[in-house]
């Protein structure tokens, strides 16, 4: 489809069917990508491990068609069930020790510009709340310190699901778990203060329950990481096997989660340099319409 | 013995624009889009079996999902 991604021509014959489909059918350089795409399209996601009806891989595969430039994205991921689909995915991704993902992706955006200087490469970081949180706090942290351009996505199910329930920092106040059974004793780490209050330009809280929101979020975090500075997004995705739900309930248990007052509600904060910025591209995008509007009638 | 999910075409609405299966399914690519019946199609090698199809199908009433055994 697009000039970026092609397979050499000697190899056409021998490539497995799906890498064809995914060359001819997936929506690689599309402009307007999303989660409409879904069931026309081959998704930049493949058969991956997870377990059935995990929140998680929804999650993932709203992503996976958001991010505006998937051909000039880098992802970096860290130990966890994410691990488990970085293999599976059509974008270029990186696996780092756990907890320094962020540490990675700061000396892998400043090298794509200087290896790319006239080329648009994003770095998204996308790990669990256990490497975000706890162990890689610090680079977490000192990344937002120094402002660096990328976009910080932690996906939180509240516990080390990976290692079978032990207590994480996002974990909420008195919850039982496997592997913790006294329960917490703290209350959750406010982490979206306190990246607004550490130096990120756009900072939202969310459930993966709503497609269309996952995708604007996304999009917008993107983007904003692209021109202005630090992004993070912090998404609820429960571990249905430790919190005890069957493969059916996880979209339920987000639903209830994001309800007005719950820990979830849907809360973001916009910089005012940033607010700028998006108020500059709606305005762009408004006049794009306006002109293909008038040539068309 | 393996629970897939099964979509009776007769009773599909993607043809007024409903995606919800489509949407919410887990599995990458499992639920398509047949462009000429308008219906949703699962392949059934990707189906793990979760029911989440069938959940937000019948919680918009149009009751077009059901487990069948494979």
């Amino acid at each position: 489809m697009g000039k970026k991604i092609q397979i050499n021509k000697e190899f056409v014959d021998i490539m497995p069917q799906d890498y064809l489909d995914l060359v001819e059918t997936g929506t690689f350089e599309t402009p307007n990508r999303g989660w409409k795409d879904f069931g026309t399209a081959t998704e930049l996601i493949a058969e991956h491990s997870l377990c059935a009806g995990c929140p998680e891989s929804i999650a993932f595969r709203h992503i996976m068609a958001s991010i505006p430039n998937p051909e000039d994205t880098v992802m970096v991921g860290s130990t966890g069930c994410t691990s488990l689909v970085f293999p599976m995915i059509a974008v270029h991704n990186i696996h780092s020790l756990f907890g320094n993902q962020n540490a990675i992706a700061t000396g892998l955006k400043r090298a794509l510009a200087v290896r790319f200087p006239d080329r648009v490469k994003d770095v998204i970081v996308l790990a669990g709340d256990g490497a975000t949180v706890d162990i890689g706090l610090d680079m977490t942290l000192q990344s937002w310190f120094r402002k660096e351009r990328f976009t910080t996505i932690c996906f939180d199910n509240e516990l080390y699901a990976n290692t079978g329930g032990q207590e994480s920092g996002l974990m909420q106040k008195g919850f039982l778990a496997k592997m913790a059974p006294v329960g917490k004793k703290f209350e959750k780490v406010r982490l979206p203060e306190i990246a607004r209050e550490s130096g990120c330009d756009y900072v939202a809280i969310m459930t993966a329950s709503k497609p269309s929101l996952v995708e604007k979020v996304i999009k917008q975090a993107v983007l904003i990481a692209r021109e202005v500075g630090p992004t993070y997004i912090q998404i609820y995705t429960p571990c249905i096997l430790e919190i005890g739900k069957q493969s059916m309930e996880g979209l339920q248990e987000m639903r209830t989660s994001e309800a007005p007052g719950e820990r979830f509600k849907f809360r973001e904060f916009i910089s005012p340099e940033a607010q700028s910025f998006l108020d500059g591209l709606a305005e762009k995008k408004k006049a794009e319409k306006l002109a293909t509007s008038g040539a068309t009638s | 013995m393996y629970n897939v999910a099964e979509v009776n075409a007769e009773e599909c609405v993607a043809q007024k624009g409903c995606r919800l299966c489509i949407m919410y399914c887990p599995e990458a690519n499992c639920i398509q889009m047949d462009t000429t019946k308008m219906v949703a199609t699962i392949v059934e090698s990707r189906c793990k079996g979760c029911e989440l199809c069938v959940v937000v199908c019948d919680a918009a009433k149009h009751n077009a999902i059901k487990m069948v055994a494979r």
